[in-house]
């Protein structure tokens, strides 16, 4: 047991020092200088200021604009939007910017921009820097954008990723991120490309393609912009566990090799060292600031100052990347171990959900005592998917035990062996 | 089961699953109304958010550190009347049950040893709390906190005060009582206790040997009587009989209640504890004799209800006029005057006036008075300003008596009030206290 105030939540990254990992990500929360100070006041670190725009192309927001995902009762596990860019008028923003520095001049800038052209790249990079910004964010990513070579259609084009990524850095002097789309297959290219181009960091991720809802009288997706519904970007809860995936590859990516800020669906403390378990070194949030309001700050710096504490930790280093040594390929798993699930049938309360689950997706290996109300297992037919705890309203009734070697999992039985004999198929001799 | 074992433990509350479930149903609320609530602060609409959000030894520590008996008041709260009248999620179905959400942060915090408060650097003062009930502790705590020597003088053999001795081990059970003084005892606060402090000469004795303030919480430990009451055998007061409970006397209790006929005195919350109790011990009808109508009952609804659902009959609108002995003097019934209910006094409650000619008596073997507690036989007097009823003088936001270096709360200033209220009092007290020392 660590006293708290050892603990020292501060990170440096790409050679800025932020005094925790928890900054605003580039999206609504972070429109102006009257929100983000708020940000500020409740403990947020640092500003992925919402992204720039040269007012050469007027930016209107559709109306209404976000959608939310709900999960039967669970309210916004997820979040659709068709937010642009910025809307304000630059010189607007670039004056937030300066108000920010003299105000909260420990609290870095991250100041998002978006070009149209080559030119425009490199022009708004150094408005940003002239105005006080820390580093910049390029965004590659915003789903929305219909117009070749701006948004995610320069993420998904690497080559212009590149090309963009080093105009800025021969603009600027400050560190520049790269903010990827998660609509590929594989990050590590895209964001090697922006190595190339110079870049000293990768955020990521951006929000997925994605329809949230169709509504079922009008037949619009949502969210319904007066009669038309668009693919955009989702976020959220939802898509943490992929999100996290590919924090988590670029991590392990030896080629790649730059410091991440984890963007995806963080929420809580637990949400947060998850991502920088896997390699992020600070932390972006939008949707769980929409969802609860910017106080979300406060119970992760406090939640994951009592984590550390109760493992002794005192810097963040101690964590960051420290699961990344766990996580393998699959063909790495030892198959010789097996086990099965068990029961705690004292605490059963007789619902049943686990003999339906366990006979229409398991292994049959359950049966029913209807007069008891109880679940009987057959350990030789359980095939330890443990989609039974899953389900189990129970806490921790149902649990995974190891079984001794040499134990061997019973076959699945054919229905009619007769129909054995009718088979006519010879063993597979191909290459 | 044995007649001490229906008293040892109370129900089980939600462990941290079933919390979490519920503070999911928290609205998370701007400006949260259940925190507007609460008498003493504890804040729910923060360990709810804390909690909600995962943060779940951040919400400990919130209730910690604003409520030292953080657990007791989870347990013991009238909570429909105070913080969860105050829910938003009334407007949709239900209140979130506030109340055993924070019980369960705490038992969580003792079962896992996860620790909330840090131990502070010492500091050189030194105060005397007087009474170890919920605003002594309350004060004792707080003051710990900032690293003052506190220590607690208790008249009874062990810790506790009202919710020791004048509360049922199945409401609120000893097991729980001892982890709550244990968190207290961790922050340096030493008890001493079978030592009484006898009124005005006991304060100035403490005064000169060092202690630098005085907190008194003595709490109320006389009761109100029905003449006559004294003299019958057969006839207890609440204070005596809930005392007897917890001072391991069941038994010796049973063999006068079993089979027997009680009769209980008085509609507040003591009076449904002694009545439960009763019954508990086996008394074969157990009556609750209330001069006013069931809606006009102090007990909270629950309460009665409980008492109506172990078996109690209530026989409201009856006004104890005197008791019934027999030859050798012990009691044998209580004549009670039918009453009727006239306007409104002042109060607001609509008064009840006897009906002439209308005298009855309950045949009772036993009588338990429950109608109120008054200060004890310390006198207060010579040292601090009292009321008429002796009640100590004090200011509500600061504790502060008319004697500079004495403070005093719950009880024995505010009359029979709420554990909540005297934790307030504690802690108001406790800052009033640090502020004069430094």
């Amino acid at each position: 047991m660590t006293t708290r105030q050892k603990i020292d939540l501060s990170v440096r990254f790409c050679g800025v020092t932020f005094k925790n990992p928890f900054l605003l990500s580039s999206s609504p929360v972070s429109n102006s200088a009257e929100m983000v100070e708020r940000a500020f006041e409740h403990g947020w670190a640092g500003v992925c200021y919402k992204t720039l725009n040269s007012d050469r192309i007027p930016i209107i927001h559709p109306s209404p604009r976000m959608a939310g995902y709900n999960y039967g009762e669970k309210r916004l596990v997820g979040l659709q939007n068709v937010e642009q860019i910025s809307d304000r008028p630059l010189k607007d923003n670039l004056a937030d910017f300066l108000y920010l520095k003299k105000k909260y001049p420990d609290r870095p800038i991250i100041a998002s921009i978006m070009g149209f052209s080559n030119e425009e790249w490199g022009w708004l990079a150094k408005a940003a820097e002239d105005h006080g910004a820390d580093m910049l964010e390029l965004n590659f990513s915003c789903p929305h954008m219909t117009v070749e070579g701006s948004g995610h259609k320069v993420g998904q084009a690497f080559h212009l990723l590149e090309k963009f990524t080093a105009t800025v850095k021969n603009a600027v002097k400050i560190p520049v991120l790269a903010k990827m789309t998660p609509n590929i297959t594989d990050m590590t290219e895209p964001a090697i490309y922006a190595k190339k181009g110079g870049a000293d960091g990768i955020s990521a991720v951006n929000t997925f393609r994605a329809i949230s809802g169709i509504g079922r009288d009008d037949l619009v997706p949502k969210p319904n912009v007066f009669g038309v519904g668009a693919m955009s970007g989702y976020s959220g809860s939802a898509i943490k566990p992929i999100a996290l995936h590919f924090i988590a590859e670029m991590a392990q990516c030896a080629e790649l090799d730059l410091p991440l800020s984890a963007i995806g669906g963080v929420e809580t403390w637990i949400d947060a060292l998850e991502y920088l378990l896997v390699g992020a070194t600070t932390i972006q949030v939008t949707t769980g600031i929409i969802h609860y309001g910017y106080r979300i700050v406060e119970d992760m710096i406090e939640g994951i100052t009592d984590y550390m504490a109760s493992r002794g930790i005192t810097s963040m280093a101690d964590l960051i990347g420290k699961s990344l040594p766990h996580l393998k390929s699959t063909d790495h798993f030892d198959l010789k171990r097996q086990g099965v699930a068990q029961y705690d049938l004292e605490r059963c309360v007789g619902c049943g959900q686990c003999y339906i689950v366990c006979r229409d997706a398991g292994g049959q290996a359950l049966e029913w005592d209807a007069q008891e109300r109880r679940p009987k297992l057959d350990e030789d037919k359980c095939l330890s998917c443990m989609i039974c705890s899953f389900i189990c309203p129970v806490p921790e009734m149902i649990s995974f035990k190891e079984k001794p070697e040499g134990w061997a999992r019973r076959q699945t039985p054919v229905k009619d062996e007769g129909f054995l004999k009718q088979v006519k198929v010879a063993p597979f001799h191909g290459a | 089961m044995s007649y001490a074992e229906r008293f040892q433990e109370m129900e089980k509350g939600f462990d941290l699953v079933q919390a979490m479930a519920e503070a999911d149903r928290c609205l998370l609320c701007h400006e949260p109304p259940c925190s507007k609530g609460c008498p003493a602060e504890t804040d729910p609409g923060t360990f709810i958010r804390k909690l909600h959000l995962r943060n779940v030894t951040g919400a400990i520590r919130t209730v910690k550190m604003n409520n030292p008996l953080g657990g007791a008041c989870g347990v013991l709260c009238p909570t429909p009347r105070l913080c969860e009248k105050q829910c938003s999620a009334t407007g949709i179905d239900r209140s979130v049950e506030i109340g055993k959400i924070q019980r369960a942060l705490i038992e969580y915090s003792w079962k896992t040893g996860l620790p909330s408060l840090e131990r502070p650097s010492q500091r050189p003062e030194k105060v005397a709390v007087v009474g170890s009930g919920p605003a002594g502790l309350s004060c004792a705590a707080e003051l710990a906190r900032c690293g003052i020597s506190v220590t607690v003088f208790e008249e009874h053999a062990e810790p506790g005060g009202v919710i020791r001795y004048g509360v049922p081990g199945y409401r609120f059970d000893a097991a729980f009582l001892k982890h709550e003084l244990a968190d207290i005892e961790s922050l340096g606060v030493k008890f001493v206790c079978g030592t009484r402090i006898e009124g005005a000469r006991g304060v100035e004795t403490l005064l000169s040997e060092g202690y630098q303030a005085v907190f008194l919480a003595p709490g109320l430990w006389g009761a109100e009587r029905i003449p006559g009451g004294e003299n019958a055998k057969g006839v207890f007061t609440s204070v005596d009989f809930l005392a007897a409970l917890r001072e391991g006397r069941a038994n010796e209790l049973a063999a006068q209640i079993d089979g027997k006929s009680v009769a209980v005195i008085g509609g507040g919350s003591v009076a449904m504890d002694c009545i439960q109790c009763a019954l508990k011990l086996g008394a074969r009808d157990a009556f609750l004799v209330y001069r006013r109508s069931f809606s006009q009952m102090p007990a909270e609804e629950n309460e009665r209800v409980a008492a109506l659902l172990l078996g109690a009959h209530f026989m409201a609108l009856n006004q104890p006029v005197k008791y019934e002995t027999d030859g050798t003097g012990k009691l044998t019934g209580i004549t009670l005057l039918r009453t009727r209910l006239g306007p409104e006094d002042e109060t607001g409650r609509r008064a009840p006036s006897g009906i002439k000619g209308s005298e009855w008596v309950l045949e009772a073997d036993v009588a338990i008075e429950a109608i109120g507690n008054r200060v004890g036989s310390a006198d207060w007097s010579g040292a601090v300003k009292v009321d008429r009823k002796r009640l100590v003088l004090a200011d509500s936001k600061t504790g502060k008596t008319s004697a500079k270096t004495i403070y005093a709360g719950g009880d024995i200033v505010r009359g029979a009030g709420l554990v909540v209220e005297a934790v307030q009092d504690g802690k108001l007290a406790a800052r009033a206290i640090r502020e004069a020392l430094s």
